[in-house]
């Protein structure tokens, strides 16, 4: 019986992917992942506010480069301290090209390591975590490996990373994918030689909407009371206890809390003046890495010729 | 007879006397407050201020901003002559800097591994006043000494010029003696009398050089009450296991018997943090020119970001000076290159790191 559950689950997993790969592009659901509407969206009907911030392309990059926002928090700001940090993170941008990617997207990092057989390591998986500000900015990547979950975690300015190469670009539903460790493992396996998907110019960001399946418990977190878009079988697997407390703990208001908002994130005005810092620079590292993907595109035929 | 019972009557009663009872002993300070601690924070009111009174005020604020700024370029000052000036050897004190902590940190050495570092801004320091050893006598001695000490003269430095008009008259006076603008922080600092420098020096931070290991003095970040756990690391007691009303309480604190008292020091609940000390042997990993910041390695430094450090050169015998630092202090040079690195540490706009392969 369990093992006709599994070969249905794998199945419906298997459909489930196809059906997402043929149809990623029509897809009509909703970004959650993104918070601010994007330009095309808008409309003339909205408040001139809020046209003002979207027809401020610097305020994307919010996105595209989240460490270049502080730490909100007060205690730590300081501004001097902040444009200093910003110019070594140019500087190692200027070194390394470090691609646009977000949680749920595949990457390939390729690290300098002394330990290694070659010197190099690659490691290949899921991002399921990015945080940190500044040059403490680091990602996770998750994987299986002959059957073992392995999951590591990079600093994005280390000067030992040799090369980031972003595989699939793509956004997931939730904003840490921390519920793969408890999913089944096809949801995080991911061959060492994949080929990268190269998305056509000037297409968003697709988001991906798979939802996974959970194995049965026990459970490293609560994944029941922390709102999960990216699970198809959570209820499943709770029992009335489960469902009781969730609705205990649940915590509703927080999204009114205005001084909680306030608290986590940047004034639009220091944004501004952020964005206007370094603008130009990163203007002209995504003029070289659009080259370089030019080049990339001419070569590719040549190889599949050979 | 009658006279002795009279002269013991007299004694007795010259004891009653009240002027007589020393009720507390009066000890003489030890220390004589240095002339330089006078009342700063000025309570003003701007009722009585005209609009062209405070236009003239701010114009008279910013020429002589602007006559400082000068001072720093154009004076004599500024380009000391370290020929003229005595040699050093590894027993002079120079002066130190007054820096502000900004802030923390990752930089990566040149093997991989990521240091945790401190941002420190030296913000507009100058010499204020050179007092020489014969004048400087902050003890108050009653014997004359006569073994012969190391004598020790006192630099006396401001950093962050503010505007005169927040401080009373006695605090910018001492400035206006040396022609400067009056100064958030004046700190003091013990020097040999051969590094002496003029009022009006600016310090940078090219004072110190990229590898050496400095002392950083300043406050540690103030904690209020704090009660055993927090304040000396104990244990505590278990949560559960019938253990009740004492989770986080300190436990004994003496024994009985012959010493059936507290014991002076014992490790008990209070004021946490706010305290002076020293962190010793710090090593300075970068070093930004224009901006005057410096890069120390570790996050110890004490206080928060935006506290007041006070760096000196390290007095520990293993780290101190083995070649002359910039003596006696580092003077404004044009052409210099922007940042300094340490050797161990890898610049941001090098190439990625590699490893050989042996």
């Amino acid at each position: 019986m369990a093992l006709a559950i599994r070969r249905y689950n794998d199945i419906l997993c298997a459909t489930k992917w196809f059906i997402r790969r043929d149809c990623r592009v029509f897809s009509t659901l909703p970004e959650t992942v993104e918070q601010y509407p994007k330009p095309q969206v808008v409309k003339e009907q909205r408040s001139s506010r809020i046209r003002a911030n979207a027809s401020n392309p610097k305020l994307a990059y919010r996105q595209i480069y989240p460490e270049f926002l502080p730490d909100p928090n007060p205690k730590w700001r300081n501004s001097l301290r902040e444009k200093l940090e910003r110019a070594d993170m140019l500087k190692r941008r200027s070194q390394i090209d470090i691609p646009e990617f977000y949680v749920g997207s595949i990457l390939a990092v390729t690290v300098a390591d002394p330990h290694a057989q070659g010197k190099v390591t690659k490691f290949v998986g899921i991002c399921i975590e990015r945080k940190g500000c500044g040059l403490r900015a680091e990602f996770t990547l998750r994987n299986v490996v002959d059957h073992q979950g392995v999951e590591v975690r990079y600093d994005l300015y280390d000067p030992t990373v040799q090369k980031i190469q972003v595989l699939r670009l793509e956004k997931r539903l939730d904003d840490k994918l921390f519920y793969l460790r408890d999913a089944l493992p096809e949801y995080s396996t991911f061959a060492f030689d994949m080929d990268p998907e190269i998305l056509p110019e000037g297409t968003p960001v697709p988001v991906n909407a798979v939802q996974v399946i959970l194995k049965p418990r026990p459970w490293l977190e609560r994944w029941e009371r922390q709102e999960l878009k990216g699970v198809a079988n959570i209820e499943e697997h709770l029992k009335e206890k489960d469902r009781v407390r969730r609705e205990l703990r649940a915590t509703p208001w927080e999204k009114y809390d205005l001084m909680k908002t306030y608290r986590k994130t940047i004034p639009v005005e220091d944004q501004n003046k952020i964005w206007a810092e370094v603008n130009s620079q990163l203007e002209q590292l995504q003029l070289t890495r659009k080259k370089m993907s030019r080049k990339r595109i001419f070569n590719t035929p040549k190889v599949q010729l050979g | 007879m009658a006279t002795t019972n009279l002269n013991i009557l007299r004694n007795a009663l010259n004891k009653l006397r009240i002027d007589h009872v020393f009720t507390r002993s009066f000890q003489t300070p030890k220390f004589r407050p240095p002339h330089w601690y006078l009342p700063k924070d000025r309570v003003g009111s701007e009722e009585s201020l005209t609009q062209e009174n405070k236009k003239f005020i701010e114009e008279v604020m910013q020429e002589r901003m602007k006559a400082q700024a000068m001072l720093e370029t154009e004076s004599p000052l500024s380009n000391i002559d370290t020929s003229q000036t005595a040699q050093w050897n590894p027993l002079t004190r120079r002066v130190g800097l007054i820096a502000r902590k900004i802030g923390n940190y990752p930089l990566w050495s040149k093997d991989g591994k990521k240091v945790q570092t401190t941002l420190l801004q030296v913000v507009d320091n100058h010499v204020i006043k050179y007092i020489p050893p014969e004048e400087f006598n902050p003890m108050i001695i009653r014997k004359p000494v006569w073994k012969e000490k190391k004598k020790l003269g006192c630099l006396l430095v401001g950093a962050e010029t503010i505007d005169p008009s927040t401080v009373t008259k006695e605090y910018c006076g001492l400035f206006n003696q040396v022609g400067m603008l009056p100064k958030r922080i004046l700190c003091r600092f013990m020097v040999s009398p051969n590094a002496c420098l003029p009022s009006g020096t600016p310090l940078f931070a090219t004072h110190f050089r990229v590898g050496d290991h400095i002392d950083i003095r300043s406050k540690t970040m103030d904690r209020g009450f704090q009660g055993v756990m927090k304040r000396w690391g104990f244990k505590g007691m278990p949560a559960s296991h019938g253990v009740t009303k004492t989770h986080r309480r300190p436990g004994n604190i003496g024994a009985g018997g012959e010493k059936a008292r507290v014991w002076p020091g014992t490790k008990m609940p209070g004021h946490m943090g706010n305290r002076w000390r020293t962190l010793r042997g710090v090593k300075i990993l970068r070093i930004n020119v224009k901006h005057n910041v410096i890069w120390t390695l570790g996050v110890a430094i004490p206080g928060e970001t935006g506290a007041m450090c006070y760096l000196f050169d390290t007095v520990l015998p293993l780290k101190k000076h083995k070649t002359s630092p910039p003596f006696p202090t580092q003077p404004l040079i044009k052409d210099l290159p922007l940042e300094y690195y340490d050797e161990s540490i890898q610049p941001f706009d090098n190439n990625s790191i590699t490893f050989e392969e042996t």
